[in-house]
């Protein structure tokens, strides 16, 4: 694998933000550019980590770049509200590693593409960062993220893939599923696509 | 690419499903946002057009994939491009955007000579970049409603806004005028080589989704939204984010 000076100059980067933790998170850009470098390094030693390593390495980046939270009370809509404490943290934990899984499964190897950051945009409360994946033939990606500031500092909310915003996409099925089945399908239908990811990796 | 007759015919079956579809409209999507008063109809022209994929296009398009060089696959995507740049020119027009009309019509000149006959694509080399337009978006761009949700037989999403654009683009591409001795093959060439584009996309829907017909149906309109907006639909931002209100809310926070 042969790396271009713009791939080195972003891990520079991100090594030196990571000796800085909060400085590094101090921005929604620094959050989303902190999660690429992070998914390069997973996509360049995907064959070695295996699934299951991809997956332990990930997982805290994830965990520090999304608001897990907030995201599964959105998808969720407006049976949010109804469901009682235990259930909304049962669906956030499956809803954290089915998106980890995702993640792992997706980011497994790396074919010479890049992440480009394209700008910054404030949407009222939310930041929009406008990045693309750019493979080696010029082809792109655009994904641009939305983030809000929690406590922790600038976390993702959204993440729209050339115009598919995937908050949309899974309120769309989760609200649909929770409307006719009730939540604890929706549960193990997560969990059965968690199981499906580690199944196809073995 | 369907000659005239062919596309009579499809008009004709697409008109008579829909017939169909509107006499029983059982409604089982969650809310109106959903756009999908059809979706009992809709629902059945997606499973007869998922299995006619699994059964047909789709292990056709593998196999083309599998035979055909990936510069050979671009050329020929790139060949099919050209020839329905026609539509694209007309709704720069329709849409009033004066530079990309110039622009778009330099690259058809461009691309149909230089690039012989389409197959190569100078035209982006030397500044005159591929544009994505059509007659729904010029509707939509025009202040048109999106319109009901379709799911047309064989064709696959669209809805009533996009709908007329299957005809213009239809008879704004030289080759529906051709002898259909021609255009048959060159149909059928056009419709694998589409289908092999999207073999990855799909293998996404289908390790994704639950529910792929809401996926599809959801990823569908939100990428005409975008496009209609030429790539910066206007995000609310979270703050008017409200659980109550309509679920169409979370659409806007991009």
């Amino acid at each position: 694998m042969r790396f271009n000076s713009y791939l080195i100059a972003v891990l520079a980067a991100l090594c030196l933000g990571s000796m800085t933790t909060h400085a590094a998170e101090s921005s929604p850009q620094a959050t989303v550019e902190k999660l690429h470098g992070a998914l390069l390094e997973t996509m360049r030693e995907g064959k070695s980590l295996g699934y299951q390593g991809r997956v332990s390495k990930l997982e805290p980046v994830l965990r520090g770049s999304f608001d897990f939270s907030t995201i599964a009370r959105l998808v969720t809509g407006r049976h949010w509200a109804k469901l009682d404490k235990a259930k909304q943290q049962a669906f956030i934990t499956v809803f954290t590693q089915l998106s980890i899984a995702t993640y792992a499964d997706n980011f497994s190897s790396l074919s010479n593409e890049r992440f480009e950051t394209r700008g910054v945009e404030d949407k009222k409360n939310t930041q929009l960062v406008k990045t693309a994946i750019v493979k080696p033939d010029g082809k792109e990606d655009t994904l641009n993220y939305a983030l809000t500031k929690s406590t922790d500092g600038w976390r993702i909310i959204n993440v729209v893939a050339d115009g598919v915003s995937d908050l949309s996409l899974k309120r769309a099925e989760y609200t649909a599923v929770i409307g006719s089945n009730g939540i604890d399908t929706l549960i193990a239908k997560l969990n059965a696509k968690v199981a499906s990811y580690e199944a196809a990796n073995k | 690419m369907l000659n005239k007759r062919n596309s009579t015919f499809v008009f004709a079956l697409t008109v008579s499903l829909l017939g169909a579809g509107c006499a029983s409209t059982p409604k089982t999507s969650e809310t109106s946002d959903a756009n999908d008063p059809y979706e009992g109809f809709n629902r059945k022209a997606y499973g007869f057009n998922d299995t006619l994929d699994r059964n047909f296009f789709e292990p056709v398009a593998r196999g083309y994939a599998k035979v055909t060089p990936e510069p050979v696959r671009a050329g020929v995507t790139k060949f099919f491009d050209n020839v329905n740049y026609i539509n694209v020119i007309a709704n720069d027009l329709l849409q009033g955007k004066g530079g990309q009309f110039a622009s778009d019509t330099g690259r058809f000149v461009v691309n149909s000579t230089v690039g012989v006959g389409g197959l190569f694509d100078p035209a982006t080399k030397i500044g005159l970049a591929s544009h994505d337009e059509d007659l729904g978006q010029t509707f939509g761009k025009w202040g048109m409603g999106e319109g009901a949700y379709l799911v047309v037989p064989v064709i696959g999403p669209n809805s009533f806004r996009d709908l007329p654009n299957l005809a213009s683009s239809m008879a704004l591409n030289p080759l529906t005028w051709v002898n259909s001795i021609v255009t048959i093959p060159i149909g059928v060439l056009s419709a694998v080589n589409t289908r092999a584009n999207l073999l990855e996309a799909t293998s996404i829907r289908d390790q994704a989704a639950l529910d792929p017909y809401t996926f599809v149906r959801e990823a569908y309109r939100q990428q005409r939204e975008y496009k209609i907006y030429d790539g910066n639909p206007p995000g609310e931002g979270y703050e008017n984010y409200d659980e109550e209100k309509s679920d169409a809310a979370v659409l806007k926070i991009y």
